[in-house]
């Protein structure tokens, strides 16, 4: 009985504190005590993140305050996730600053879910500076800025080194074309029995890497050029990648047996080395070596096989740092200045990308994982320069696709409905995937039809 | 079949709890091919503070578990015993909330949450935000209502002779005869609150507050596979112990023979 | 306050004779106090977000700005998908799959349970176990079983007699049929165990006399067992259409609506209308929906609940 009346003593004190707690944080966030002071609450770490790393961003978070003493910052543990981003968007609880996929970024601008920070983005001292097909990920079509570029990435070749030694092939020597690609994938199945070759199918990803296989082949799924937008999914360069993989699939037998893969389950099917190569952003190694324990010694990178197609090119992503759309605008400043301090000036200032460097190898993080130039190439390699000491990725076993990428042209993604139309390709690449008789053009000419309708009805 | 399809799994991710990553990944079913990582439990008490996670599903399970409790013992006695004339209305009313989805209430409700009508309080990042919603459950209410219609009118009418009022009849006859099923609701309150997610999520934001449901998969990109299944391996072990528990309560009979009789 | 105030205020004027006091005599007043926990939470919690719900089914928003009536244009939009009448078969194939497969089996386990008299509670265990497990764990290890090559757990079982290998959930046909397995066995448990406390209500007299007469075990199942279990059968049947018409969590997690779309399920729609998809932006279409699943199988319930009402009350 003593225990049942301690336990209920306890769940009181607990509701209390936590009440308490949630008085706190709205306490922050709504009543400014002076005017004169603007109250930002800025995501912070990825859950999970090492302590160290933590410390380091709140030393930063008091640097920048010192620099701005008219600015509070509240940091927020917020991870962006679409189920829960509608709630929080239409009960104005989102952190003022917060990171977003490419992919997404695009439907939150045309949705009118970001705040427009056009004017404090252009009156940055190296505006002129920006990449402007990265810059692009976070405009709308008449040049508006919504959202900056912190990170991005360009698609590519992985493969598992360890499975190409495995299948007598030379891991230093990836394949250049896709006809290279379609070879060593039927070598590593006839030799080892794994899939030589896979491509993501589930949750939209399927859409996103037939938009990467289309690109390398000179076609895009929407034509904006003039003044609506067509949908262009059944263009020759598309019915060119899913005959490729149904070649692979039907007539070489060298996907393996399992073919429905997201982008968690296709990395840790290729760490536990039972697919040879498959096409994603160069910014895997991470969540390979962290989650699923990569030997980093298997990992290998190259470029994307680019037809000589004219418009041949690579798919671009990243992450992109954005401003809530409820916010006023002196919060709209003061979120642009906490950027341009926290996402930007790692690639612009020594002691930025330094500290940057080092807060992520002390925490076990990847350092130099190949990345896209935000700004300029210029920049871009002086930061190198910079954080060279820090870097713990295997260089050379990336080099293949470091070496090439600055030459290869970088696209951004369909612009508009981009997440209704890579949702349209998931069942079509499952259908080429698991069904011997699948009809390409017969899918294509279905899903161009429901695509061009979706677009049109706005 | 009942072992290998009951223990099975349970004994898998005790396996897999404390074997490295890499074995879990290449191959699932051998046991420990290189060795037992015993570090992936260590790893995952210490390094992601799970003891204060823990507590917290604790109160969100207990509190959870009172209000469904509550609500569906009183709701059920007055729907099936008291019977008041607008009690079909009600049931019909509390039976269609059963159809409409609830992934489709997360923004109309959250919004409720923000701003609770008539109280104008919000409850974001308080433990109410996940208890008072639980008991919205009409499925407890049906189980329970179901249960006391079958319960025998005579005792009802025997103790309504002896001056027995409506609450002397749920405290004194219907609750202690309702064991069974108060044990099956209470499982079933307790379990969800374990591994509910979407919901806290949403209005339990701060780390400080959040279940091992909602704050475990969010660890999962940044941490090691083997870690994360030694986490949720010993996310597990409560509820089954708390399982065991119940049971008895529920399979033991509730002497109703003899009060019928008596 | 206001809960207690509207009877009173009300029931005098529908029904003149009976004053406040005689309402209160009668137990007006205890059957209201009774029914206060399930009016305040129901009423904050449930019946008033799915008022707002069916509201904004009407209506067009991006979360920010206020929203703006579109009339029945999500319901049109819904009825122009494609995929909308994909996902209403699957979501009934589902339940046809669940109800020959799930249905029985909690039963039948419960049964056999009820009959073992020693040791039940180490059986109820077993069979609840699935239950608890979490469903990432679940089902990381039944993709590891459905492993599609020769070496998968289950296709190395079947091939020591000879048979498969089978896709499982890499193809379209084999898919649905492995989800309803899963399903069922991550299910099962919760049904066997509200048959279990039905069965305990069971008279042991009952038995007694059966036993006594010489019955045999199938006998007693069929006459005493059944009988007793009629009320609560019917209720598990139609809570198991209901609950497999919003099927979500497993094709979800398996095969997100594939291969092919041969998954694509009525709730998976909507998630994808609410969230994945438009963020917010087609969440009139994801309440649309809803509202259509919901009155469909509003009027389901109360065409069983007809049907079977005279065999209910037998």
């Amino acid at each position: 009985m003593k225990s049942t009346r301690r336990l209920t003593a306890s769940i009181a004190v607990a509701a209390v504190t936590v009440g308490m707690l949630a008085a706190c944080t709205s306490g922050n966030s709504s009543d400014s005590s002076t005017p004169s002071t603007v109250e930002l609450s800025v995501v912070s770490l990825i859950p999970g993140t090492e302590q160290s790393a933590f410390d380091a961003f709140n030393a930063q978070v008091a640097q920048f305050e010192a620099l701005n003493p008219n600015i509070h910052i509240t940091p927020v543990e917020y991870e962006w996730k679409a189920d829960t981003f509608p709630a929080l968007l239409a009960g104005g609880t989102l952190p003022d600053v917060y990171t977003i996929p490419f992919t997404d970024g695009r439907t939150m601008i045309e949705n009118g879910q970001l705040a427009d920070i056009t004017s404090q983005v252009k009156a940055l001292p190296y505006y002129d500076k920006f990449n402007q097909n990265v810059l692009a990920a976070g405009e709308d079509a008449d040049g508006n800025v919504f959202a900056l570029p912190k990170e991005a990435y360009g698609n590519g070749l992985q493969y598992n080194r360890s499975v190409f030694t495995a299948a007598g092939l030379d891991p230093d020597k990836p394949p250049t074309t896709w006809d290279e690609v379609r070879a060593d994938a039927k070598i590593i199945s006839e030799k080892t029995g794994m899939a030589g070759y896979m491509q993501m199918s589930q949750s939209n990803t399927g859409g996103w890497q037939t938009a990467v296989a289309t690109y390398t082949r000179g076609g895009r799924l929407e034509d904006t050029s003039g003044t609506t937008v067509k949908a262009t999914l059944n263009n020759p360069a598309t019915k060119a990648s899913l005959q490729f993989l149904k070649d692979l699939r039907w007539t070489d037998n060298s996907m393996g047996s399992n073919f429905l893969f997201d982008w968690g389950t296709i990395n840790k099917a290729f760490a536990a080395g039972q697919i040879g190569m498959f096409t994603g952003g160069s910014d895997l190694y991470t969540s390979l070596i962290r989650e699923n324990q990569l030997n980093p010694a298997d990992y290998g990178l190259a470029p994307l096989p680019l037809t000589s197609a004219p418009d041949a090119a690579v798919l671009g992503g990243g992450t992109l740092a954005g401003v809530n759309v409820k916010v006023d605008d002196a919060q709209k400043d003061a979120a642009v200045k906490w950027i341009d301090f926290y996402y930007m000036q790692k690639y612009l200032n020594q002691d930025a990308a330094v500290l940057d460097a080092k807060t992520l190898s002390e925490s076990n993080q990847a350092v130099g994982t190949p990345v896209l130039p935000v700004f300029d190439q210029a920049t871009f390699d002086q930061s190198r320069i910079w954080i060279k000491p820090y870097i713990n990725v295997p260089e050379s076993q990336v080099a293949p696709f470091t070496s090439a990428i600055a030459d290869q042209p970088l696209m951004t993604e369909p612009p508009t409905h981009t997440q209704d139309i890579y949702g349209l390709f998931d069942p079509i690449v499952q259908a080429v995937l698991t069904d011997q008789n699948a009809d390409i053009d017969a899918l294509l000419a279905a899903a161009q039809a429901t695509a061009q309708s979706t677009i049109d009805a706005g | 079949m009942l072992v290998v399809f009951g223990l099975g799994p349970i004994l898998w991710l005790a396996k897999a709890a404390i074997t490295p990553t890499q074995d879990t990944l290449r191959t699932p079913m051998a046991i420990f091919p290189n060795g037992v990582a015993w570090d992936n439990l260590v790893q995952a008490w210490t390094t992601i503070h799970l003891d204060v996670q823990f507590m917290n599903t604790i109160w969100v399970a207990l509190g959870s578990w009172i209000v469904q409790i509550i609500v569906a013992t009183t709701a059920g006695y007055a729907l099936s015993v008291l019977k008041p004339a607008y009690g079909r209305v009600l049931n019909g009313l509390v039976l269609g909330t059963l159809f409409v989805p609830a992934v489709v209430l997360l923004v109309p409700l959250y919004l409720t949450i923000l701003d609770v009508p008539f109280i104008g309080i919000s409850l974001q990042n308080t433990f109410w935000a996940v208890w008072l919603p639980a008991g919205a459950n009409a499925f407890n209410i049906l189980l329970v209502k179901r249960f006391f219609d079958n319960l025998p009118a005579e005792i009802f009418e025997a103790a309504r002779t002896d001056g027995a009022g409506p609450f002397r009849l749920f405290w004194a006859i219907v609750l202690p005869l309702s064991r069974p099923i108060l044990g099956v609701v209470s499982v079933f309150a307790i379990i969800a609150a374990w591994k509910d997610y979407l919901w806290p999520k949403l209005v339990l934001s701060l780390p400080e507050v959040q279940p091992l449901s909602v704050r475990l998969p969010q660890l999962q990109q940044t941490i090691d596979l083997g870690v994360y299944l030694a986490a949720l391996a010993i996310s597990t072990i409560i509820p089954i112990i708390l399982f065991v528990f119940f049971q008895n309560l529920f399979l033991r009979s509730a002497g109703l023979g003899g009060a019928v009789k008596g | 306050m206001t809960a207690l105030d509207r009877p009173v205020a009300a029931t005098p004027r529908a029904r003149r004779r009976r004053t406040p006091l005689t309402w209160f005599r009668g137990g007006g007043l205890a059957n209201l106090l009774f029914l206060l926990p399930m009016l305040i939470v129901f009423g904050l919690f449930s019946w008033y977000p799915i008022v707002r719900a069916v509201i904004m089914s009407f209506q067009k928003t991006n979360m920010v700005q206020a929203a703006t009536w579109v009339g029945l244009d999500n319901f049109v939009k819904v009825l122009h998908d494609p995929l909308f009448y994909t996902a209403v078969h699957n979501t009934a194939w589902f339940a046809v799959l669940a109800l020959i497969f799930g249905y029985p089996v909690p039963l039948i386990a419960a049964v056999m349970m009820s009959e073992v008299r020693r040791s039940r509670g180490m059986f109820s265990a077993l069979a609840y176990l699935p239950v608890v497990v979490p469903p990432v764990v679940a089902v990381l290890l039944w993709k590891f079983f459905y492993d599609a090559s020769p070496t998968g757990v289950f296709n190395t079982i079947l091939g020591w007699v000879g048979l498969g290998p089978y896709p499982w959930i890499q193809d379209a046909t084999w898919a649905m049929p492995s989800i309803v397995l899963e399903a069922t066995w991550a299910a099962a448990g919760g049904t066997v165990i509200i048959y279990l406390a039905a069965l305990t209500a069971v008279a042991p007299e009952l038995y007694d006399a059966a036993e006594v007469d010489g019955a045999s075990i199938w006998r007693k199942i069929w006459h005493v067992t059944l009988p007793q279990l009629r009320g609560i059968l019917l209720i598990t049947l139609i809570l198991q259409v209901i609950g497999t018409s919003q099927v979500f969590l497993e094709p979800f997690l398996f095969t997100d609506g594939g291969p092919a779309n041969s998954t694509v399920t009525v709730l998976q729609l909507i998630y994808r209308y609410g969230f994945q998809n438009s963020l917010g932006g087609n969440y009139g279409a994801a309440t649309a929906l809803s509202v259509m699943l919901a009155l469909f199988l509003a009027l389901l319930s109360f065409v069983y609940f007809r049907l079977t009402r005279r065999w209910s009350q037998n």
